[in-house]
């Protein structure tokens, strides 16, 4: 132990150390006190209450609402996954140049620039009832009608969810796969494995932690949003984010610190259960 | 803008008697005429310059206020304007309207002077962020329509359900956060501009008469409706339509039971079950989208998206009902902790408002001004005629940013204000029991 | 140019490269609409049908608009960008420095990193703006929304710098030392050097995320609005096309900023592999 001399670590890591406490716990512990608070039409009324917890915790609403919120959590994680997995496959073993990499990856940041609510409001005219991919399919006499649920319905979220997120899964998944020593494919080939059981047996087991990062960051963003759902569904649809974000804007903001005390408390759970699985900090 | 209006600019700036601060006369006739060419129609009526000493220029032109509002109201042509006429520089802050009470109530000092809706003001002036007006500071005070002051448009006329902007206008003293029964010297909100709500329909779309709420419920438009989603307005349009369809009989829509709310609730429900409804709108925006692209053919709306619809060559109607109206009214009101000069210029500001101008500006907009008679002498009689009285219109009705917005002969869809006006069924309004409200709303928007 | 090496894979090639063409489609589907849409005619909306094609809308972005203040806004989520780029940078880079001993709290510290990223940014944004509000303060862009968007960037960073730092042979710093090069030394010629790349990685994703957040910035935001709140705000109003054309410009912009970057780099990389033979004899 060298527990006299002074450990220059501790000086490097105050910056983060002090963001953390001010603007993660502070405001925790801010949101856990208030949960317990009353409050009427326009103010908190400090006080130690559990109606905030009991309206919650027994209404049908919070239970259709975290349902909801798990199926698209869950389509969302499947389809980024599959599709996320693929883009990483393509880009660490097919493109060998380190410039084209960046370039294609480059490429797929750029319209993450543009405001997502901009970006959101563009979906109408894309997928709209007289929209673009509508008016191409009836010109090409593939429907007769419009498709109705292009647009304003779940499977309009779930689109929203996988085009904002699954970048997310790319580049974690990337990086995994950039550190797997080519000897052990060519080997995996040479043993006589198809491409597929190459995929399976080798690659997948050794990008495991970009898979759980990855995972990681899809659930646990889809689990938070709220803009998404609200404007995707046409206000059709409520998540668990969406239920906090009425509350807070009708200033009922000890409901809604219950709820996102009640949302932190099932993401942590949900994050315990896959760090079960993977040592985050050995893997990266 | 026709011919004579530019002459009007014209004659009314160089014949500006008593211009007694020359220099600022000049520069802003200059800069008036600059911004008429930018403002277009809107422009005409520079009487704020002639009417206005500008004693107070000295003083007020380097303040800085900090105003913010909702989109509606919360106009750069606005801005300009005053700092045009007063000198005052207003930064402008647009917010939608749930993030406006949020502001007045959570972050006092982030605002100087606040645009909000009287609903809004009933549930935010008693947490004491705000500071009541002296009426007697507000040279205009006289000119604000009966409206907001007994809630009577004219002496016969009933005062509608729900939050009246007269019942919350006025609290009992300088510091008080209690509303008062009788107009006192001190006011919670300078009115400014106020509506009448109801459906918006595509007419060419529909394909029959539509007369009264409970039409958006008619099976024929099954995925072609939408209503808001602003949980207290929203039920105050679910209300007219459930009693339009003889569900349910209100002892007084503004202000529901806990029964009625979940009578409400019930049939909301089950039509978005049935695939009624194609969305819910929250932002103006979305109702323009979702008329304009189609996606709806007749849904709660705002005047003026309907009249952005329209701009666009879409057929678009502000249908009046048989049930009337559900109206609405927002004011502006001071920030508790503006003092001084800052305050100075504030009234200035406010008393500014209600000159006639701002007025001019918002009743072309499709809104209504709360000074109406300040606002006639800024408007053409076409437009007064068009927009006030429910005229065919002589002209072509211009948009304050110069497009055509009706063509000559066209009617308002409505009629004059006091048809419009006196056909009010109910306020947009918050309830005693407002918190299960939302919890119902929420209730039905996760159903 | 990709495949060209490794005749065998061929075959996996081109189906992949579709699926990665789709891809990219798919991403730039909303970019090509607002692109295609910001042409619009001047009685144009915000939806088809197209109203005539016209530059009406670029020109307006640079007038004043009805509602809204790009202006400022822009200014001021730039500013808010940077500043978040700059300080993830060097405070991700400082604790990924710190974690390489080990330290008392460090796990801990590691751990709350980690529930800090996966934290509903909703509720960071509702924590700060009441805890400011209780203790008085006025929140502000360049306090609270910093703090609030540090939450978020930081633990990204700092997770890059763990990959960074895990993989990073600690030989080369030996060497040095054993040369006689002090700490600093070392650290700045030979550390930096070699993962200066992922700490430009690390600063970009830091303005990338920060520069298009709304939730965190939702409550925490004080009297002026970031671009993202003012372009929400905007919508209480008729927006137009204007909205379009920002974000095709944006679009354009993004684009020439990295074509730049790209050129830079190729042209000095270039210039290193013509000088490096030279040097070594």
């Amino acid at each position: 132990m060298r527990s006299f001399s002074f450990n220059p670590s501790y000086l490097q890591v105050t910056p983060l150390a002090l963001v953390i406490l001010l603007f993660l716990l502070f405001p925790v512990i801010t949101i856990i006190i208030v949960s317990f608070w009353d409050y009427d039409a326009f103010q908190l009324l400090p006080d130690f209450i559990f109606d905030n917890y009991q309206f919650l915790l027994t209404s049908d609403v919070t239970l259709k609402a975290y349902l909801k919120t798990f199926f698209y959590a869950l389509s969302t994680w499947a389809i980024t996954l599959t599709l996320g997995f693929t883009i990483a496959y393509y880009l660490a073993f097919y493109i060998r140049s380190s410039l084209l990499q960046s370039i294609l990856f480059i490429l797929c940041t750029v319209p993450f620039l543009t405001s997502n609510i901009i970006r959101m409001i563009s979906w109408i005219p894309l997928l709209g009832r007289n929209g673009l991919v509508n008016s191409a399919l009836l010109e090409l006499n593939l429907i007769d009608a419009p498709i109705e649920w292009l647009l304003y319905s779940d499977f309009a979220v779930v689109l929203a969810f996988v085009h904002l997120y699954t970048l997310f899964m790319v580049v974690p998944i990337f990086n995994s796969m950039m550190r797997i020593d080519r000897n052990l494919i060519e080997a995996s080939i040479d043993a006589g494995a198809s491409t597929l059981q190459t995929i399976f047996q080798v690659v997948v087991p050794l990008c495991k932690s970009g898979i759980a990062i990855g995972s990681i960051f899809v659930v646990t963003l889809v689990m938070g949003d709220f803009i998404t759902v609200s404007l995707m569904s046409g206000g059709l649809s409520a998540s668990v984010g969406v239920l906090i974000r009425n509350e807070i804007s009708l200033l009922q903001y000890p409901a809604a610190a219950a709820g996102a005390v009640v949302l932190l408390i099932t993401v942590l759970i949900m994050l315990s259960i896959l760090f079960r699985f993977i040592n985050i900090k050995k893997e990266l | 803008m026709s011919f004579e209006d530019k002459k009007a600019i014209d004659g009314t700036v160089d014949s500006a008697p008593g211009t007694n601060a020359k220099p600022a006369a000049g520069l802003s006739r200059r800069s008036f005429i600059k911004a008429a060419g930018v403002v277009g129609g809107a422009a005409f009526g520079s009487g704020a310059i002639t009417g206005f000493p500008l004693i107070w220029a000295q003083n007020i032109k380097d303040i800085k206020l900090r105003q913010f509002g909702t989109g509606v109201s919360n106009l750069n042509d606005i801005a300009q304007k005053a700092k045009e006429d007063l000198g005052i520089t207003l930064e402008l802050t647009a917010l939608d309207s749930d993030a406006v009470a949020q502001r007045v109530v959570t972050q006092p000092r982030s605002f100087d002077i606040a645009d909000i809706e009287y609903w809004i003001c009933k549930k935010t002036f008693p947490a004491g962020t705000m500071q009541a007006m002296d009426t007697s500071r507000l040279k205009n005070f006289d000119k604000i329509s009966p409206l907001f002051i007994n809630g009577k448009l004219t002496a016969e006329s009933t005062i509608a359900q729900g939050t009246a902007p007269h019942t919350v206008g006025f609290v009992e003293g300088k510091d008080s956060t209690t509303f008062a029964s009788e107009p006192t010297q001190w006011m919670t909100l300078v009115p400014t501009i106020y509506n009448a709500d109801t459906l918006g329909i595509r007419p060419d779309l529909v394909g029959r008469p539509i007369t009264h709420w409970r039409d958006i419920m008619d099976p024929a438009f099954k995925g072609k409706t939408s209503i808001l989603n602003i949980p207290a307005i929203g039920i105050m349009d679910a209300a007219m339509i459930c009693e339009s369809m003889g569900a349910i009989k209100y002892t007084d829509k503004g202000n529901m039971s806990r029964t009625e709310i979940d009578q409400t609730i019930e049939i909301l429900k089950k039509a978005k079950a049935e695939g009624q409804f194609r969305a819910f709108w929250k932002s103006f925006d979305e109702s323009v989208n979702l008329m304009s692209s189609g996606e709806v053919v007749i849904q709660s709306m705002w005047s003026p998206a309907v009249a952005a619809v329209r701009a666009k060559g879409i057929a678009c109607k502000y249908q009046p009902l048989e049930e009337g109206y559900r109206a609405w009214g927002g004011g502006i009101g001071l920030a508790k902790h503006l003092s001084g000069l800052e305050l100075d210029a504030a009234y200035e500001y406010i008393d500014w408002y209600l000159s006639g101008w701002v007025g001019a500006y918002l009743n072309r907009q499709g809104y209504y001004s709360a000074a109406p008679e300040t606002s006639k002498q800024f408007m053409s009689a076409d437009e007064w005629g068009y927009w006030i009285e429910g005229q065919p219109a002589q002209g072509d009705i211009l948009s304050p940013d110069g497009k055509v917005m009706e063509k000559a002969g066209a009617v308002r869809d409505g009629g004059s204000y006091w048809d419009r006006m006196g056909a009010v069924a109910c306020w947009n309004s918050v309830m005693d029991e407002n918190k299960y409200m939302v919890r119902k709303w929420n209730e039905f928007i996760a159903s | 140019m990709a495949a060209s090496g490794n005749t065998q894979r061929k075959a996996g090639f081109i189906p992949l490269t579709i699926v990665f063409v789709l891809f990219l489609l798919f991403l730039y589907g909303p970019t090509a609409t607002i692109a295609l849409l910001s042409f619009q005619g001047p009685s144009g909306g915000l939806t088809f049908p197209m109203n005539g094609v016209s530059l009406h809308w670029f020109r307006q972005l640079f007038e004043t608009q009805q509602v809204g203040d790009f202006g400022g806004s822009l200014t001021r989520s730039l500013l808010l960008g940077f500043a978040v780029m700059f300080s993830t940078a060097l405070f991700s880079l400082l604790a990924g420095l710190a974690y390489r001993r080990k330290f008392r709290g460090g796990g801990v510290l590691f751990y709350l990193a980690l529930v800090s990223l996966i934290l509903p940014s909703i509720l960071i944004s509702l924590g700060i703006g009441i805890m400011f509000d209780r203790l008085g303060l006025s929140p502000a862009w360049y306090s609270s929304a910093l703090g609030a968007h540090l939450t978020w960037t930081l633990p990204f960073g700092l997770l890059i710098m763990f990959a960074v730092f895990n993989r990073f042979n600690k030989s080369y710093e030996a060497a040095a030392i054993d040369m006689g090069a002090t700490a600093w030394q070392s650290f700045r010629l030979v550390v930096l050097p070699l993962i200066l790349p992922s700490l430009i990685g690390v600063a970009l994703f830091g303005f990338t995320l920060s520069y298009d957040e709304f939730a965190r910035t939702l409550m925490t935001a004080g009297t002026f609005n970031t671009l993202p709140l003012e372009i929400y705000g905007m919508t209480t109003n008729v927006t137009s096309p204007v909205l379009y054309a920002l974000g095709t410009l944006t679009t354009l912009f993004s684009f020439t900023l990295i074509g730049t970057a790209l050129l830079a780099i190729w042209i000095v990389r270039r210039r290193r592999a013509r000088n490096a033979p030279a040097a070594e004899a």
